[in-house]
């Protein structure tokens, strides 16, 4: 059963009085546990189509399935409480609050959820802190560590709310090639231990070798799937 | 619950570590937050205190709670005189069917009648007194008295006479130096300088006794005109059913001398009118050095205006010596070349420029010796309690009406003694103010027109028309100044029988309220009801047909009250330009603190946090600054006032703030309502100013975590 279905998906961005479609008629089935890489030159859609998938976009034509939810159905709120409870989210850029501590940074997803005691809250922020090697920098600001530890620090944040499906955005872009492949290990590693299904775009061929899928994308059109290892499968298979 | 308390904490948490982020921001809304609750609860606090102030000043002293008066008037009822002169007001014609009317509605206490208006008092100056004191002598001399102690008198009173003539050719012989001798008035210049030479010789003064009328009167006519005093001042007063008044006002008190008698006429003198207008310059100018030196820490030796008055007191030292006969003046400057260190053989002259020309440093030795030596044996005040004064005012019939009243003292209001607005007042009876105010009554109107009839006369002459409207009444016009220099004489005469009669007659409490008066004060029992109160005694005096207007106290006291309601104004102009003005100035400072911070907020959506969770978040940073600092402001306006009231609280520096402040010093209480006020200011500044910026945060998508590069 997949976790995500996007059927004939299309999006149009408007620039000026010209329509500029970012996406046409893209579908695609991703099934829960896979560690799946989106691909593809920059301007391809890759950011579009997982600003979809991830509910903060919504679109054109099309439908998009998130955990068997039409997202083209929900309410603002709806897609808001869709992704406090079955997305996480990895940016580019670590996004963190810079206000806050690491260890808070990590805790507020759980916040926003409510329900959780302190105790627990605490439990699994540390566990995770643990897990992604970055516990002993849980006082820490956002601003007093490197990027590797703060992209640690926003993987840990995607999992507290123990999600279905994590999205990450080029999480390796800002990093240097050997912290981007530890990230890559890490995510890995969180994929397998907690069957989390990973979604993340790149276009390094080294990151791309991790996933257990390729999805590949060019000009708005989904343009094969393969096998890191390179099978193509047919456009919108399995 | 929980989960909604752990969200708050993380709102706050959030919003106070920003706060600490953005130092400089914070504390620059911090600033105009505190210093706006600081302006708020001073002004508020300040104009709460005022208010009091005024509402004793003029609750106690003429206002009561509410006033009535006819609703005809052209003018509104101004207590306190307004800019343009006294306020013209149609007269109630029957006070007593007024009282009957507004004593029935509830919560009425009392009500007190009133007529406000301004008259010519005729003062005299020392030489009409001296002469007076001479004639008095003369006439039991010429009746075939011949004690010892009236020759005294008489010997004295001559010297002194003849002393007065002595410096008033001295004053004069000084103006003839600069004076055009060739001009218009050349002749009469010419006449008055051989008058007073005449009066000045030893030769007029060995013939005195020849023919004593005959001199007194040669000084009467010629030569008392010629002291340049002036001889009259302006009063204002109130003329009252003086018994009701006292009750009704409980600030009134009687400084010196006594009460009225009831039902008689008598007026009470103004305390400070009387120290104003009728105190010896001399006297009053030390007076104002020692309380400037006193209350204001001013010295003479660098006040411009302490120095004018230092040098005004020595021209003035005429005025003294004119009023010293040679025997007190000799010992006068006995008992003073001692205590002023002068040389033995000074003369009294010299002696008393010693002393009013003085410096800081022998100030208060001077003051003190003026007050033992000198004022003892001159009179201090044009008007003593006990004298019978004359009163003349413009009467409503367009001829000037004039009464004789006896001064039974002088009225003061408590706490606000030193005010020239309630302290200028002086009190009078209801019937001597109905025979100055000369109102035609119908009765009297209807008599004239009858009059008028049965002579077939177009124009009445003065003197008829006087004496058919105030024949009876006691019209002693032109008796002033004449009667002050023989009064004993005059009241053996007609006329003067009949003012006797008058100063005498007990009038009866109806005789003083059927008829004239202007306004009246109401006094209730409840203050906290006069908005009901006032609509009941206006529908009351509907019902009733008496086309009453009425105001409250606030509106009754005029200029003052406006003054108040300006004060009033100003600060919530200036309360609403900070409001607008800091609104402006923290909404941009917000507005720019959410820019920077768009991806963060991007960030927090895309994770889950709801719109109204940013909303709040934004809110809650803006409501903490201006609720923190809003409390911090409110509390230095609170010290702010503790401290203005330990060192003594706002000094009254005029008349004005004097009355406001009902004492001389404003001692600030902090008001609920301003610190109330305060908050709700602050409260709602920083909700306005955090609302936009935090509609525009709410606005953000997520999106905009993804798309925006560091």
């Amino acid at each position: 059963m997949s976790i995500v279905s996007v059927q004939n998906v299309s999006k149009d961005y408007m620039l000026g009085k010209t329509v500029v479609p970012a996406l046409r008629g893209v579908t695609l089935e991703i099934g829960r546990g896979e560690f799946l890489s989106i691909a593809g030159p920059s301007g391809s859609g890759k950011t579009t189509l997982l600003n979809l998938i991830g509910c903060v976009d919504t679109p054109s034509g099309g439908r998009v399935l998130v955990g068997e939810k039409d997202t083209s159905r929900l309410s603002e709120r709806a897609l808001t409480d869709l992704r406090l409870h079955t997305i996480g989210f990895i940016f580019q850029s670590f996004n963190l609050v810079q206000v806050l501590s690491v260890f808070q940074n990590v805790e507020f997803p759980l916040l926003l959820q409510g329900g959780l005691s302190r105790r627990e809250r605490e439990a699994r922020v540390m566990g995770l802190l643990e897990a992604v090697g970055i516990g002993s920098h849980r006082r820490h600001r956002p601003g007093e560590l490197s990027g590797g530890q703060r992209q640690r620090v926003a993987v840990a944040r995607a999992l507290v709310t123990r999600p279905a499906l994590v999205l990450a955005d080029e999480p390796t872009a800002n990093l240097d090639s050997q912290t981007g492949a530890t990230i890559i290990d890490l995510m890995k590693e969180m994929n397998r231990r907690d069957g989390t299904t990973f979604i993340f775009s790149t276009h390094d061929p080294k990151v791309m070798s991790h996933a257990s899928a390729i999805v590949r994308i060019a000009d708005g059109q989904l343009v094969g799937r393969e096998a890191p290892g390179g099978d193509a499968a047919a456009a919108g298979g399995r | 619950m929980a989960g909604r308390r752990d969200a708050i904490r993380i709102l706050l948490r959030i919003a106070f570590r920003n706060l600490a982020a953005s130092r400089v921001r914070t504390a620059i809304i911090g600033a105009i937050v505190g210093l706006g609750s600081l302006i708020a609860v001073l002004g508020m606090s300040l104009l709460h205190s005022i208010d009091g102030g005024m509402r004793t000043s003029v609750q106690g002293s003429l206002g009561g709670h509410l006033q009535v008066y006819n609703g005809a008037s052209e003018d509104p009822l101004e207590l306190y005189g307004g800019l343009r002169g006294e306020s013209l007001l149609e007269p109630i014609q029957d006070f007593s069917k007024v009282k009957a009317v507004l004593e029935q509605v509830p919560n009425v206490k009392m009500v007190v009648p009133m007529g406000i208006d301004q008259a010519m008092v005729a003062t005299g100056n020392v030489i009409d007194v001296a002469l007076e004191r001479l004639r008095d002598d003369v006439r039991r001399l010429e009746a075939g008295e011949r004690d010892a102690a009236l020759l005294r008198s008489y010997e004295a009173h001559k010297a002194h006479a003849r002393r007065i003539v002595t410096l008033l050719r001295e004053q004069l012989a000084q103006a003839r130096a600069i004076a055009d001798l060739e001009g218009r008035d050349a002749e009469e210049r010419r006449s008055e300088w051989a008058d007073l030479t005449r009066a000045a010789a030893d030769q007029f003064w060995s013939g005195f006794d020849q023919d004593r009328y005959q001199h007194l009167e040669l000084l009467e006519n010629r030569i008392a005109r010629l002291s340049m005093e002036g001889a009259f001042t302006f009063l204002r007063y109130v003329g009252t059913d003086v018994d009701a008044f006292f009750r009704a006002f409980p600030l009134a008190q009687v400084g010196e001398g006594q009460m009225i008698p009831k039902g008689r006429r008598g007026i009470l003198v103004g305390k400070q009118y009387a120290e104003e207008w009728l105190k010896l310059k001399n006297a009053r100018r030390l007076d104002q050095i020692k309380e400037k030196r006193e209350r204001r820490g001013k010295r003479i030796a660098d006040d411009e205006q302490l120095q004018r008055w230092v040098k005004e007191n020595g021209n003035g030292i005429n005025e003294i010596l004119l009023q010293l006969d040679p025997a007190k003046a000799g010992a006068l400057a006995a008992r003073l070349r001692p205590s002023l260190g002068a040389p033995a053989g000074e003369e009294l002259p010299a002696l008393l420029a010693r002393l009013f020309q003085t410096d800081d440093e022998r100030f208060d030795r001077n003051y003190r010796l003026f007050y033992q030596e000198v004022a003892p044996l001159i009179r201090l005040y044009l008007v003593d309690v006990g004298d019978t004064i004359t009163i003349k005012a413009p009467s409503k019939s367009g001829y000037f009406n004039s009464v004789n009243v006896k001064v039974y003292g002088f009225i003061q209001f408590r706490g606000i003694e030193k005010s020239g607005i309630a302290g200028m007042m002086s009190v009078m009876d209801m019937m001597s103010f109905r025979d100055l105010y000369g109102y035609l009554s119908r009765e009297k109107a209807a008599e004239i027109a009858s009059i008028k009839a049965s002579s077939g006369a177009r124009e009445l002459s003065r003197e008829e028309a006087e004496a058919a409207l105030f024949g009876a009444g006691g019209s002693l016009e032109g008796q002033g100044k004449q009667e002050r220099i023989d009064e004993s004489a005059l009241l053996g005469a007609g006329r003067g029988a009949e003012a006797a009669d008058l100063a005498a007659r007990v009038y009866s409490q109806d005789e003083i309220e059927r008829g004239v008066a202007l306004n009246a004060a109401l006094v209730l029992e409840d203050p906290a009801k006069l908005r009901g109160t006032m609509r009941d005694v206006q529908r009351a005096s509907d019902e009733a047909g008496l086309g009453l207007k009425v105001v409250d106290w606030e509106v009754a006291s005029g200029v003052v009250g406006q003054f108040v309601l300006m004060l009033r104004a100003v600060l919530f102009i200036s309360i609403f330009i900070f409001f607008v003005v800091s609104l402006v100035i923290v909404n941009n400072a917000m507005v720019m603190a959410m820019l920077q911070r768009v991806k963060e907020i991007g960030t927090m959506r895309a994770i889950g946090a709801q719109r109204r969770f940013v909303l709040a978040m934004l809110l809650v940073e803006t409501v903490t600054v201006g609720l923190l600092f809003g409390l911090a402001g409110a509390a230095m306006g609170g010290a702010s006032l503790a401290v203005i009231r330990a060192t003594g609280g706002i000094p009254a520096v005029n008349d004005m703030l004097y009355f406001l402040f009902a004492g001389p010093a404003l001692l600030p209480t902090l008001g609920s309502a301003g610190v109330a006020v305060a908050l709700l200011i602050v409260f709602a500044v920083s909700v306005l100013s955090g609302l936009y910026p935090a509609l525009l945060a709410m606005r953000v998508t997520p999106v905009e975590a993804i798309a925006t590069e560091d």
